[in-house]
């Protein structure tokens, strides 16, 4: 597993390109595409290339001219949560690179939500325990301050 | 001639479907491994892409999987299986399929490299005809091209030029100029290659992606026409190459697809694997703008000594860096043409 931060691969916000008014550029000079309908990629997470580790599925052997292979998988994994993507969509490896990215984000997107949704819930319980212990206390209150009572008249009796 | 044939249920052994039984023939006169296609049965594209892949393995075709995947999802018109529809999968291949199939697959086994067999390939966003014995681009050049672009956008960014002009030596089927052709609609680019059949592919491929406007393609030598291209090529931005690099005495370690298919004049840089780089280099010098600078693909052991040559034998330039690939192999130098007081 190689540590991307390794490579001069460097992630340009897309927004700093987006002023001068020419097609807009993200990492390693693509276009940047908003596909009508999906939720645009400058709204999902931003991911740091120091948080990834890319792998890529071509075999051993010494790469450049001297290896003509045909593997372009790219296996992507974000270290602080530890989801995998794995990307085998076209035939170009740098294609892959970046679809794999946008998966990334996409599915960060929905751990996040996820994560609020849990927290929310998580609050939502304690909050039930909590009213429900009151409840128990108070009705023990009674009930002892009743058994009270019980004794005392019992013990004006005799 | 003389038919050897040999019947075996091919497909009950293999695909695991019991009822279905296929016979087939094997010619001698054909590839060794050849298979004629089942004449009286049907076959669905699942059923083949495990069959080939099977009769890759047995005659020991590497990326068996793959080569079957590809070249069976290309007849059904897509570029990866992934793209292919569970349902047309799972449909019986027409007559027609099967026999571009076995076609396809039957010259896989001659060890022809999958991009030659399907005669396409796909580099960066761009789908490029391919033919033997022309060069077939290699990954490692995508990210070639990420350099040259990386900076043309500072350039553009900052002048807004409209006149940006670039060299390729080596051209092949065209790959890196026409990448940073499409990227960068103000381009326009001198190729060069001292193959005529890559020279013919590279335009091929400039009009089939309608880029043609933009880019001069010339059959000419870097080593032997160096006079020839200065007195044709203007002043460039830039030049870019994935030059044959490849030293002479690993030529004949390649693998078979390489060694058997693919141009050797592409491939073999001499007894140190800089002779044409050393070209390259001498042209940058005389042809680059100020501060123009020089982007090459070349083999993990040339960087230091690039650096050493230009220091001793090229004044005129300066080594910015050496970039690694990503199978973190030092892969890409990038020099730079020393401006006035540099």
């Amino acid at each position: 597993m190689l540590s991307v931060g390794q490579r001069l691969w460097r992630l340009r916000g897309p927004l700093t390109s987006l002023t001068s008014g020419h097609t807009p550029w993200t990492v390693t000079g693509w276009p940047l595409v908003l596909a009508a309908g999906k939720k645009h990629q400058i709204d999902l997470p931003l991911v740091h290339e120091e948080e990834l580790e890319e792998q890529f599925v071509r075999g051993s052997g010494p790469g450049g001219q001297a290896t003509n292979k045909t593997s372009n998988c790219v296996v992507l994994k974000h270290i602080p949560t530890g989801i995998v993507v794995k990307c085998h969509e076209t035939r170009s490896v740098d294609l892959n690179r970046r679809r794999a990215r946008e998966i990334l984000r996409e599915k960060l997107d929905i751990f996040k939500g996820e994560e609020s949704e849990l927290l929310k819930m998580r609050r939502e319980s304690i909050q039930r325990k909590q009213d429900k212990r009151r409840k128990v206390n108070e009705n023990m209150e009674k009930k002892r301050r009743f058994k009270e009572r019980l004794c005392s008249e019992e013990e004006e009796k005799h | 001639m003389m038919f050897k044939t040999i019947w075996f249920r091919l497909m009950h052994r293999y695909s695991g479907v019991s009822k279905q039984r296929s016979v087939v023939r094997l010619s001698s006169s054909a590839a060794e491994g050849a298979v004629a296609p089942p004449a009286d049965c049907s076959v669905t594209a699942e059923q083949a892409v495990r069959l080939w892949a099977r009769h890759f393995t047995l005659h020991g075709i590497s990326e068996p999987l793959l080569s079957s995947q590809y070249i069976i999802s290309h007849v059904l018109g897509e570029k990866t299986l992934e793209r292919v529809s569970r349902k047309r999968l799972r449909d019986t291949l027409t007559d027609r399929e099967i026999e571009r199939v076995w076609k396809l697959c039957s010259k896989r086994l001659t060890r022809m490299p999958v991009q030659y067999v399907i005669e396409e390939w796909d580099f960066r966003d761009l789908t490029l005809k391919m033919k033997r014995p022309v060069f077939i681009p290699r990954p490692e050049t995508e990210e070639l091209v990420s350099l040259v672009l990386e900076d043309l956008q500072l350039i553009q960014g900052e002048s807004h030029r409209t006149d940006l002009r670039g060299l390729e030596v080596g051209c092949g089927s065209g790959a890196i100029s026409l990448s940073l052709l499409r990227s960068i609609p103000q381009l326009r680019v001198f190729a060069l290659d001292q193959s005529q059949t890559a020279v013919c592919l590279t335009t091929e491929n400039a009009n089939r992606l309608g880029l043609q406007d933009r880019l001069d393609v010339h059959h000419l030598d870097v080593i032997k026409d160096a006079d020839a291209i200065l007195s044709k090529c203007d002043l460039v931005d830039f030049i870019v190459s994935n030059p044959p690099y490849l030293l002479s005495q690993d030529m004949k370690t390649l693998q078979t697809e390489i060694f058997r298919f693919e141009d050797h004049a592409a491939l073999d840089g001499g007894l140190d694997g800089l002779s044409v780089i050393r070209s390259i280099l001498g042209l940058g010098s005389k042809l680059l703008k100020k501060r123009g600078r020089i982007y090459l693909e070349v083999a993990p052991c040339h960087p230091p000594v690039i650096q050493q040559l230009i220091e001793d034998m090229m004044p005129g330039l300066l080594y910015l860096e050496t970039h690694c690939d990503l199978t973190n192999r030092p892969r890409f130098c990038i020099l730079q043409k020393k401006g006035e007081n540099d």
